[in-house]
């Protein structure tokens, strides 16, 4: 009988409890936070540790690789390491946390190597919030020790994503044009290299000039123009096999091939008879589209992310402008409006703005715009700036800079850049020689 | 029909009953075994079988008996005099009758008789005991009578506590009118405490300063809500993120979520309102991100 009264009561007290609850939730006091800050967020990257020397020499160099592309990305503040109270031994090992939050930082990055054999290191790594004293994520890799840099950009694409939600762009790769060699007389290679300009490889010899590279969507191949014995020819590049295919040897003058969101086709501009419009070939069938039919220059075209939709820019109201159509060459719509002229429009990855050049009273400019042509923001500027390429998160662009000519008349160089979308910290990229039309892939590991 | 009745019945009745008392309980509860504690035999007889000899209960009888005696004299005996008057005394009481006699002298310059005033105040009737002193003609007099008049008037504060207990009781009459009438929660909101706008402009900008977010923060379209535990001093015991299924699923409200956090942690002690600061005991934070599409 005591059970069943004390079985009713705890009933009665747990439906009773809830209730109350329910009723101090509801008139809990609420205080709205509409402001904030959009700073740089204070980081530690601890050295990550192992056991060897030479271990211990590669985890050195993986944090270091972490904390420039985090520091470059702009998002991230390191601290430096000679202000550790306690440097961490083991990720595996709960820091002490009152020995980092004095510093200032937020966020703890520890991490060990490990050995598992003469090719093959075992890396370990975790992030840890330092003012809610808790782990946000870890992670553990095997991989050949020569790919301890590619890891590094693993690991700094998972610690960007759960510190600011955004995917990473770190572990991708740029193929440029490098060039060398006087005015008159231009090398220009294709050439490959990290995002952070690490492991650079030339793709052509400098044989035959080469143009406007784009990679496919799978990373895997790219897709480039090339002046064969004076002729251009569209050409598709495997990374793996390091094969070329001639796509095609097209009539006249041809322009700036670029994959499909599919990776099914090739939208790209023909010149034919003075008029240049807007084609799309079928990698399958090689079979050819045309899409837009003026008497005027159609051309830079790039698809939306869905493919549904294409920009380009055109003459065909006076000045160039940029302009919008499906993906069949229908409901063509002009979209800029502003003084100057538009050139090489690129849809952002997540379709929410288009990255554009824009030339007014004898400058260039790097900007962006809504698909519906508001919201035009410039980023950068200068003598030639032209060409942008959106990382594969869409926060960041990459473009091609050249200076205004020496006194003597000399062209000064020519250089890649990256800026944030917001239009602050725009960042040289280093590479061995000039190098200009930068294309980004997508995340490789996607 | 009637069957079906009784059925329906049957089942109805099985169904309250369940809904009522629960379903029996089948586990049935094994008794636990104690474990014995061990403890070494301790020798207590020594103390509880004493036995008392002959001669010693006598002894103790003795004196129980010349014990009750006494107490029966004290009892009996008549209580002491009262110490003689001193000399101070007789001086305080021939004062003391001095001033009796002077105010009789002045309580007859009044017309009316003031003895008889003293008596009514008794019988409890003030009203007729506060006219009479209007009568007086004489400054001095009224001057001299007002002070006795004081003590006279006494009975007008039994009328006051009177009309007091009445109102009291009114009152509480009211009151729980009231309560059942449902106006009692005004009574407590009229009690509970206020917050100002300045007092919660002070923390906001407080909190503001520590809640760090990148740009990908654009993406969140959600107000992130943050459950509070503060204490008085306005250090944060706990900041709980509320949404925990949307902290799962969107890697950007997670972001954001955590942003939140660290600037409520950061931000303790909390600039709380004196006064006011148990109506911070458990609060919530709504953390907005659409600021960051102005930036």
């Amino acid at each position: 009988m005591y059970k069943i009264f004390d079985f009713f009561f705890l009933k009665i007290t747990v439906i009773l409890f809830s209730f109350l609850c329910v009723q101090a939730y509801s008139e809990d006091l609420r205080i709205k936070i509409n402001s904030g800050q959009v700073e740089p967020l204070p980081i530690a990257i601890a050295n990550f540790t192992g056991k060897t020397e030479n271990v211990n020499n590669i985890g050195l160099q993986i944090s270091t690789v972490i904390s420039n592309n985090l520091v470059g990305s702009g998002q991230f503040k390191a601290m430096e390491s000679a202000a550790f109270i306690a440097p961490p031994t083991s990720p595996s090992i709960r820091p002490n946390f009152t020995d980092w939050s004095p510093l200032g930082i937020k966020a703890l990055i520890t991490g060990s190597v490990k050995s598992i054999n003469d090719d093959q290191i075992e890396i370990e790594f975790r992030l840890w919030d330092v003012i809610a004293e808790t782990d946000l994520i870890g992670l553990r890799l095997t991989v050949s020790s020569k790919a301890w840099r590619r890891v590094a950009h693993i690991i700094s694409d998972e610690i960007f994503e759960r510190l600011s939600g955004d995917s990473g762009y770190f572990d991708t790769r740029i193929v440029y044009v490098a060039e060398s060699g006087p005015q008159n007389k231009r090398l220009k290679r294709l050439a490959i290299m990290d995002q952070d300009g690490e492991n650079h490889q030339f793709l052509t010899d400098g044989s035959f000039l080469v143009l406007t590279p784009r990679f496919s969507p799978s990373s895997q191949e790219i897709t480039y123009l090339a002046y064969f014995k004076n002729e251009p020819r569209v050409y598709i590049f495997n990374l793996e096999t390091g094969q070329q295919e001639l796509l095609g040897a097209f009539p006249g003058m041809t322009f700036a091939p670029r994959f499909s969101p599919s990776g099914e086709k090739i939208i790209m501009s023909l010149a034919e008879k003075g008029v240049t419009d807007i084609y799309t070939m079928d990698l399958n069938n090689q079979e050819v589209n045309r899409l837009t039919d003026s008497p005027s220059i159609d051309t830079s075209p790039s698809f939306s992310p869905n493919g549904k939709k294409i920009i380009f820019n055109s003459d065909r109201g006076g000045s160039q402008q940029l302009y919008i159509m499906d993906s069949n060459g229908k409901n063509v719509k002009r979209i800029s409006f502003g003084k100057g002229r538009y050139a090489t429009p690129v849809w952002a990855p997540k379709g929410e703005l288009i990255a554009f050049t824009k030339m007014l009273k004898n400058k260039f400019y790097i900007g962006v715009m809504s698909p519906d042509g508001s919201g035009e923001r410039l980023l950068a500027e200068g003598y030639l700036v032209e060409g942008p390429t959106w990382a594969p998160n869409g926060r960041v662009l990459m473009y091609f800079k050249q200076e205004a000519p020496n006194d003597d008349g000399k062209s000064t160089t020519v250089n890649l850049y990256k800026i944030d979308v917001t239009g602050f910290r725009e960042t040289r990229i280093i590479t061995p020689s000039d190098g200009s039309d930068p294309a980004w892939s997508p995340l490789l590991l996607d | 029909m009637v069957k079906s009745t009784f059925i329906s019945f049957g089942l109805h009745t099985i169904f309250i009953t369940f809904a009522y008392f629960g379903l029996p309980d089948s586990k049935v509860e094994e008794p636990v075994e104690q474990p014995i504690d061990i403890i070494d035999d301790t020798h207590i007889n020594s103390i509880t079988s004493l036995k008392l000899g002959n001669e010693k209960k006598e002894k103790l009888k003795k004196i129980k008996k010349d014990i009750h005696e006494l107490q029966k004299n004290k009892k009996i005996s008549p209580p002491p005099p009262p110490p003689l008057p001193t000399k101070k005394i007789i001086e305080k009481k021939n004062a003391v009758l001095k001033k009796a006699k002077e105010i009789e002298e002045i309580a007859s310059l009044i017309k009316k008789k003031p003895n008889v005033k003293i008596e009514k105040k008794s019988k409890k009737k003030p009203p007729k005991v506060v006219k009479k002193p209007e009568k007086i003609k004489n400054k001095q007099k009224e001057f001299l009578a007002k002070g006795i008049l004081k003590t006279l008037t006494e009975p007008k504060v039994f009328q006051r506590k009177e009309n007091k207990d009445r109102k009291d009781t009114n009152q509480k009459v009211l009151n729980k009118i009231k309560t059942i009438v449902g106006n009692s929660n005004r009574q407590v909101q009229q009690t509970e405490i206020r917050l100002s706008q300045t007092d919660i402009n002070r923390i906001q900008m407080h909190v503001t300063k520590y809640f760090n977010l990148s740009y990908a923060a654009s993406e969140v379209k959600m107000i992130i809500p943050l459950k509070i535990s503060a204490n008085l001093d306005g250090t944060i015991k706990t900041a709980r993120i509320i949404d925990k299924s949307l902290y799962k699923k969107d890697k950007f409200y997670r972001a954001a979520a955590d942003a939140a956090r660290r600037a409520v942690l950061d931000s303790s002690p909390l600039p709380l309102p004196k006064g006011k600061e148990k109506k911070f005991q458990n609060f919530i934070f709504d953390f907005n991100t659409s600021f960051i599409n102005d930036y």
